[in-house]
C-alpha cells in the first residue's frame, strides 16, 4: 500500500471523493424532493423521476471529467516511474503483469475515494434533510439515504478502475533497456498514432455541427428543434474531447506565442506542449465545466431576453418567470460547474507532476542563473497557459452552443428570429474569469514551492 | 589592502575550505581545509576517485553548494557571503557549466540554448558577444543545427552546444564535470581538444574528471584523495596520471 504515497495517488483518491460524494448528495437530493413533491403535491413519482434524469445528466459529466483526470494522473504516474518498471521488466516481469499492477492500484484508489465520498454524501444527506425539513418545516423523512443512492460510488470505483487501465498504458510501450540508459528523462512523447480516434473525432464533429445547423433552421419553425441541437451539441462536443489531443495544442501554442519571447516565458509556454496529450487532455476537464457553465448562462439570458421582450414589465414580474429562469440556470451553472473543481484538481496535479518529473532540469537552470522570482513566474505562466487557452476555447464553445440553443427554441417566435444575437450575461462570465484567476494562483502554489526548492547540486547527481 | 584574487593572476580562489555532510557517526568530511586557487586562463584538471571531494570542491567553486567554513572567490567576489539571489546573478554572468549529461534544456532549440544565459539577464548579447558567438557556432560546427531540439542531435553535438553556452558570455571560469563521461572515446578527445583550444584563447576552465586521459589534456593537474589536494603538477602524460592515481591508491591500500 505504500504506492498510496507516491504523488498522484492522492489527487486521485480526491477525485474518486469529490465524484462520489456529488453524485450520492444528488441521488439524496432527487430522494427529498420527490418525497416533499409527493407530500404536498402527490406526485412523488413523476418529480423523482424528473429530476433523476437530469441529476444523473451532471452526475454522468462530473465522473466523465473524474475519469478524464484520473486517466491522466495515471499515465503521468506511469511516466515517472518508467525506470521502476524498467527494472521489473529487467528482472523478468511480463509488461501485462506490471500494468495489471497499476491498474489494481485504481481500483484500490478508487474504492478508497469512494467510500469516503460515500461517508460524505450520507452525512450530508442526513444533516441536509433534516436542516431543510426543519426550514420549511415538512413532515419528518424518514430515509434521508437508501441503498440506490450509492450507485454513483460503485460507478466510480468501476471508472477510476477503467481510467487507471487506459492510463496505463504506456507501460507497455517500457523495454527493459530503459533501466540501463540514462536519458529518460530526455525523451520527448511521440505522437502516438491516434488516426482512427481522430477520423470517428472529425466525424462526430461534422455529424454534431450539421445537426446544430439543422437545429437552428428548423428552429425558426417549431421549438422542437431544440431536440435536434441537443444530440448536435452531443456530438459535436463528443467529436471535440475525443480529439482533444489534435484540438487543443494548437489553441495552447497560440496563447502560449501571446506570453512573449523571454526564456522563461518560453519555456512556460513549450512545457504544457512537451506532452501535448497529456496537457490536452488536462485542458479539456476545464473546457467542459467552463463550456457547460457558460452555455446554461447563454441560453437563459438569450431565452429570457426574448421572451421578456414579448411581454410587458409586469407580466414578467408576475409570472415569476425571470426569477425562476434565473434560479434555473443559477442551479445548472453551479451543478455543473462541479465538474470544473475536479478538473481543477486534476490541472494542480498535473502541474505538480511536472515539476516533479523535470527535477534535473529545473537544477540545470538553477545553476546556468535561473532565479527563485525566475521560476515563480515560469509556474505561474505554466498554469495560466492552460487556464488561459481552455478558459477562451469554453467561453467561445460556450457561447456557440447556448446561443444555438436559445434560438433554436425560440427562433419561431415573432420576437426571435436569426438576428437575436447571443447576450451574454456579464456576471456569471466574470464569476468563471474570477475562478479561473484564482484557480492559476492555487495550482502553482504546490509546483512552485516544489520547484523553488530544487537544489541543483541534488538534481544534477542523480 | 589585502591581496585580491586577480592580483594572484587568478580567476577563482579558495582558502581554508572544509565541507562536511551528516552529523554524528553518519558523518562525513569531503574537503578538509582546502586552499586552492585556479590559475586565469588556464585549464585546471582535477582528478581524483569518487568520493575523493573533487565534484564537492567543484560545486562550491561555482556557488552551488556552502562550505562548512572556508571562503570562496570568483574573480574578486567573496561568494560564500552571497545569498541565493546574489548567487544566482553570479552563477549567470561569470559562471559557465558543462555537466556530464542533462545539458541543454529539452524545449529549447540549440540557439536559444546558447543564448540562455542572456536570456535569464534579460539582455540581448552586446555587439562584441555577438562576434563571440558567431564565432563559437562556427567554430564548434553548430552552424546548421540552430534550430534543432536537443534531442535531434548526437550525444557529441550536445556537449558542442553547451560548450558554446559555457563560452558566450565569456564567464570569469567555466566549469566542466566530466564533460567527455558520456562520449565515445574519438568525440570526447574532440570536446577536450575543444575546451583545450578555448582557454590557449584565454578562458579559465576548471573541469573535474577521474579519467586520466581527459586530464592529460590539461595545463595544470590537481590531484585529491580524502578531501585533499594530494598533488599540484603541470601537464603531464596520461601514463604519468595513471601511475600517480594508481601509487596513491596503493599506499591507500597498504
Amino acid at each position: 500500500m505504500s504506492f498510496l504515497r507516491e504523488r498522484g495517488m492522492g489527487a486521485s483518491i480526491l477525485v474518486a471523493a469529490l465524484s462520489s460524494a456529488f453524485g450520492v448528495t444528488l441521488l439524496a437530493t432527487t430522494g427529498y424532493l420527490g418525497f416533499l413533491a409527493g407530500d404536498t403535491l402527490g406526485e412523488g413519482g413523476t418529480v423523482t423521476l424528473m429530476i433523476g434524469i437530469l441529476s444523473s445528466i451532471f452526475i454522468v459529466i462530473a465522473m466523465y471529467v473524474g475519469a478524464i483526470v484520473t486517466a491522466n494522473t495515471f499515465s503521468t504516474i506511469v511516466a515517472g516511474r518508467t525506470r521502476r518498471i524498467a527494472l521489473m521488466r529487467l528482472i523478468g516481469s511480463t509488461a501485462r503483469a506490471e500494468r495489471r499492477a497499476v491498474a489494481t492500484q485504481g481500483l484500490i484508489v478508487g474504492l478508497i475515494g469512494s467510500v469516503i465520498g460515500l461517508g460524505m454524501g450520507i452525512a450530508i444527506a442526513y444533516v441536509g434533510t433534516s436542516i431543510v425539513g426543519r426550514l420549511i418545516d415538512a413532515s419528518a423523512y424518514d430515509q434521508p439515504f437508501a441503498a440506490w443512492m450509492a450507485l454513483p460510488a460503485i460507478a466510480i470505483v468501476l471508472t477510476t478502475w477503467l481510467a487507471a487501465w487506459g492510463g496505463s498504458r504506456r507501460v507497455l510501450s517500457v523495454t527493459p533497456l530503459a533501466a540501463l540508459g540514462g536519458s529518460v528523462a530526455r525523451t520527448h512523447e511521440e505522437a502516438r498514432g491516434g488516426r482512427a480516434k481522430n477520423g470517428f473525432a472529425i466525424v462526430l464533429g461534422l455529424l454534431g455541427v450539421l445537426l446544430l445547423v439543422s437545429g437552428l433552421l428548423l428552429g425558426l419553425f417549431t421549438p422542437v428543434a431544440v431536440v435536434v441541437s441537443f444530440v448536435g451539441g452531443l456530438l459535436s462536443f463528443t467529436g471535440l474531447v475525443m480529439g482533444s489531443a489534435a484540438v487543443m495544442p494548437p489553441v495552447l501554442r497560440v496563447v502560449g506565442r501571446a506570453f512573449g519571447g523571454s526564456a522563461t516565458s518560453r519555456m512556460a509556454a513549450e512545457n504544457a506542449l512537451r506532452y501535448p496529450e497529456r496537457s490536452s487532455r488536462m485542458s479539456i476537464g476545464v473546457v467542459v465545466g467552463v463550456t457547460l457553465v457558460v452555455m446554461f448562462a447563454v441560453a437563459t439570458e438569450t431565452f429570457e431576453r426574448v421572451i421578456v421582450t414579448g411581454l410587458s414589465q409586469e407580466d414578467a414580474d408576475a409570472t415569476g418567470l425571470s426569477a425562476f429562469l434565473d434560479v434555473f440556470s443559477g442551479v445548472m451553472m453551479g451543478l455543473v460547474g462541479f465538474s470544473a473543481v475536479i478538473a481543477a484538481v486534476g490541472l494542480v496535479n498535473l502541474l505538480t507532476i511536472g515539476v516533479v518529473q523535470r527535477r534535473t532540469e529545473l537544477g540545470l537552470l538553477r545553476a546556468l542563473g535561473l532565479s527563485s522570482s525566475q521560476i515563480r513566474v515560469m509556474v505561474l505562466l505554466e498554469a495560466a497557459h492552460i487556464t488561459i487557452a481552455s478558459t477562451l476555447l469554453g467561453l467561445v464553445l460556450g457561447v456557440a452552443y447556448g446561443w444555438i440553443g436559445a434560438q433554436s427554441t425560440i427562433g419561431y417566435m415573432p420576437e426571435g428570429g436569426l438576428i437575436v444575437a447571443p447576450a451574454v450575461p456579464w456576471a456569471p462570465v466574470a464569476v468563471v474569469l474570477g475562478s479561473m484567476a484564482v484557480l492559476t494562483l492555487v495550482a502553482a502554489v504546490t509546483p512552485t514551492r516544489l520547484a523553488t526548492r530544487i537544489s541543483p547540486v541534488e538534481a544534477l547527481a542523480a | 589592502m589585502e591581496i585580491t584574487t586577480s592580483d594572484l593572476g587568478l580567476a577563482a580562489r579558495v582558502t581554508h575550505l572544509t565541507k562536511r555532510f551528516g552529523t554524528g557517526d553518519g558523518a562525513v568530511t569531503a574537503l578538509d581545509d582546502v586552499s586552492v586557487g585556479i590559475r586565469r586562463g588556464e585549464f585546471t584538471a582535477i582528478m581524483g576517485p569518487s568520493g575523493s571531494g573533487k565534484s564537492t570542491l567543484m560545486h562550491i567553486m561555482a556557488g552551488l553548494d556552502e562550505p562548512s567554513s572556508g571562503t570562496a572567490w570568483i574573480g574578486d567576489t567573496d561568494i560564500t557571503s552571497l545569498n541565493d539571489r546574489e548567487l544566482t546573478l553570479l552563477r549567470r554572468r561569470k559562471a559557465g557549466f558543462i555537466f556530464q549529461s542533462f545539458n541543454l534544456v529539452p524545449t529549447l532549440d540549440v540557439k536559444a540554448n546558447i543564448l540562455l544565459p542572456f536570456d535569464l539577464d534579460g539582455r540581448k548579447p552586446a555587439v562584441p558577444e555577438q562576434h563571440r558567438i558567431q564565432d563559437l557556432v562556427y567554430d564548434l560546427g553548430l552552424e546548421k543545427r540552430l534550430t534543432h531540439r536537443p534531442h535531434e542531435l548526437s550525444g557529441g553535438q550536445q556537449q558542442r552546444v553547451a560548450i558554446a553556452r559555457a563560452l558566450a558570455s565569456g564567464p570569469e571560469l567555466v566549469f566542466a564535470d566530466e564533460p567527455t563521461g558520456n562520449l565515445d572515446s574519438a568525440t570526447g578527445r574532440e570536446v577536450l581538444r575543444i575546451l583545450r583550444e578555448a582557454s590557449t584563447n584565454g578562458q579559465s576552465i576548471a573541469m573535474v574528471t577521474h579519467d586520466p586521459i581527459a586530464a592529460s589534456y590539461a595545463d595544470r593537474v590537481l590531484f585529491l584523495g580524502d578531501g585533499r589536494i594530494v598533488a599540484d603538477k603541470p601537464r603531464q602524460t596520461p601514463e604519468e596520471i595513471s601511475a600517480h592515481m594508481l601509487r596513491t591508491e596503493q599506499e591507500a591500500a597498504a
